[in-house]
């Protein structure tokens, strides 16, 4: 059809714009991983030696670790925070928009101002979480500051900055679910958890996988607030693979070694998402 | 007794809305209070609460090295990036909503691709690039470069709205002559015009508060607010007035724009999650 012809046109600068923001970064890091460069010297080609050399040390290894200790972590208490805060604040029925409108304030904030915010409160002599903490009679800990403490701090830092994102997109999904299998249950006798697990949840399961991805996509890259708060310490305790990512490119200057741990990353999450989408499909052709 | 409890039990839902909500506000209202208090009741031990405000700390982080130019980058990034996305995603995702084009399903999964992938997948390649072509630290570069995430989320958003226009509408337009632009550009946007303004606000979110890409691709000239603010780190333990003021700066307009558009955001985002 001479209007087809046209209409191809339209998709021109959006294809021009992907293609040079992702085809050609994931093909030009393919091709920089097997090179040994620092930046400003002679580039060499050392075939799969970057590759061997991340996934043989220690920093590649312990930063893959922290990243998913931090999003599971993350992810979890996000989901399951956002679905109970979205079932209780529903069944408002007074200033339910007041109170949205102030709970998606912290995902206004930026990944930096979160950091700086944080590090204010959680200092462990000058900070009010411990004042707080010691008006109860509870010696705080130094958050941010030891090994066993730094992580668990980030994930509380990243469940009040995101949890809104999970609250809302749920909120507005519980709204618009159907009256009719609520009130069948109600007639069948069935108790408000009966109900909340034979007909609320089964309804909402489409967008809490659409959640769950899309939370564990953005855990997986988590940067700002370890940037801002740790830097990946105390003795990398908190190094994520995307803060490895930043040291190894624009401190130490090895492009083709952070273009490894970038590919090694990007194959990880790729994969991760085909199983997700995979276990989707599987149970919507069951049901 | 029994309306004790069923009052018992519509109470705790607002209950729990309020200490959402103060969980929410507290770490904000906490670093506003130490923006607005002097060295001194600053670092007070326990923490006062009732203070004289000063207004000191503002002008100190206004007038550090760099900051009000970051901040104006900031906005022109901001800018560019959402006429660029616009003016490349309206059509794209015209295009993306008919369902027999050639190339549908790759460019759909394209996109997903390019939301999902590392940021550091491209910001070494787009550091070397730009290098030699001189984009490196410029505002422009840097509205390109997030094209990579506002143009998917755009074309996504844009497409979900379109979905629910009439098709009539168009071939009404058509048969009385109109070309495809002029059937975008008269019919679609109009009526779309608020999943457009939910996906400029979005949009504008996102790159106002962007650190990772800028922290690479950009070292003076084209420095944005987050760098700026990211710049007081160092200075925790020093100066906690103007890294407050700094970091309530960079809040202020996006927590207007969540006050004046609260219904856009929260439509723009379960849309995007939800089709």
């Amino acid at each position: 059809m001479r209007r087809d012809k046209h209409i191809r046109w339209l998709i021109a600068p959006a294809l021009l714009l992907l293609a040079a923001g992702t085809l050609y970064p994931i093909v030009y890091s393919g091709y920089l991983s097997l090179l040994q460069w620092n930046w400003g010297s002679e580039a060499k080609f050392v075939g799969l030696r970057n590759f061997i050399r991340i996934l043989s040390g220690s920093g590649f290894p312990k930063a893959l670790f922290n990243t998913f200790y931090f999003a599971i972590f993350a992810v979890v208490i996000e989901t399951l925070l956002g679905l109970g805060l979205a079932l209780a604040i529903n069944r408002i029925r007074i200033g339910a928009g007041l109170v949205r409108t102030l709970m998606i304030m912290p995902l206004m904030v930026s990944g930096i101002a979160v950091s700086l915010i944080w590090k204010v409160m959680l200092d462990p002599t000058l900070g009010i979480i411990n004042y707080l903490l010691s008006l109860v009679g509870i010696a705080g800990p130094a958050w941010l500051g030891t090994v066993p403490t730094a992580m668990p701090s980030i994930i509380m830092i990243d469940t009040w900055w995101q949890t809104a994102f999970t609250f809302i997109i749920l909120s507005s999904a519980l709204k618009s679910l159907p009256a009719e299998p609520f009130e069948a249950a109600k007639l069948e006798g069935a108790t408000p958890f009966q109900s909340f697990r034979h007909v609320t949840l089964p309804m909402l399961k489409p967008v809490l996988i659409t959640i769950i991805i899309f939370r564990t996509i953005d855990t997986l890259k988590v940067f700002d607030i370890i940037f801002g708060t740790t830097g990946g310490g105390p003795l990398r305790a908190t190094e994520s693979v995307q803060t490895l990512a930043y040291q190894t490119a624009f401190k130490s200057y090895k492009f083709g070694e952070s273009a490894a741990i970038a590919v090694v990353f990007s194959l990880i999450i790729l994969t991760l998402c085909i199983i997700y989408l995979v276990i989707d499909t599987d149970d919507g052709e069951k049901a | 007794m029994s309306t004790s409890a069923s009052f018992r039990r519509r109470l705790w839902p607002y209950v729990v809305a309020v200490v959402a909500v103060a969980v929410s506000l507290f770490p904000i209202f906490w670093i506003l209070t130490i923006a607005l208090k002097s060295r001194m009741d600053a670092f007070a031990m326990p923490p006062v609460w009732f203070f004289s405000p000063v207004w000191e700390n503002f002008g100190r982080a206004w007038s550090a090295q760099g900051f009000s130019g970051a901040f104006f980058n900031s906005l022109i990034v901001c800018a560019i990036g959402n006429v660029l996305a616009l003016a490349a995603g309206i059509p794209a995702a015209y295009y993306l909503n008919k369902r027999h084009v050639p190339g549908r399903r790759t460019i759909l999964i394209l996109l997903l691709i390019s939301y999902m992938l590392p940021e550091f997948l491209f910001i070494v390649p787009m550091y070397v690039l730009f290098q030699s072509i001189g984009l490196y630290d410029t505002v422009i570069g840097l509205a390109l470069i997030y094209q990579v995430f506002t143009l998917p989320f755009t074309i996504w958003l844009l497409r979900a709205f379109f979905a629910d226009i009439p098709e009539a509408l168009a071939e009404a337009a058509r048969l009385e002559g109109a070309g495809t632009l002029r059937i975008v550009w008269t019919i679609y946007v109009p009526i779309a015009a608020p999943g457009i303004a939910a996906t400029v606000i979005l949009n504008s979110i996102k790159m106002w508060n962007e650190l990772t890409i800028a922290l690479a691709l950009t070292f003076e000239k084209a420095q944005t607010v987050t760098l700026a603010v990211a710049g007081f780190r160092g200075y925790a333990s020093i100066d906690w007035g103007a890294m407050s003021a700094a970091s309530i700066i960079i809040i202020l307009p996006m927590a207007l724009f969540a006050i004046l558009a609260q219904r856009r955001i929260v439509q723009g985002l379960s849309l995007g999650a939800v089709k």
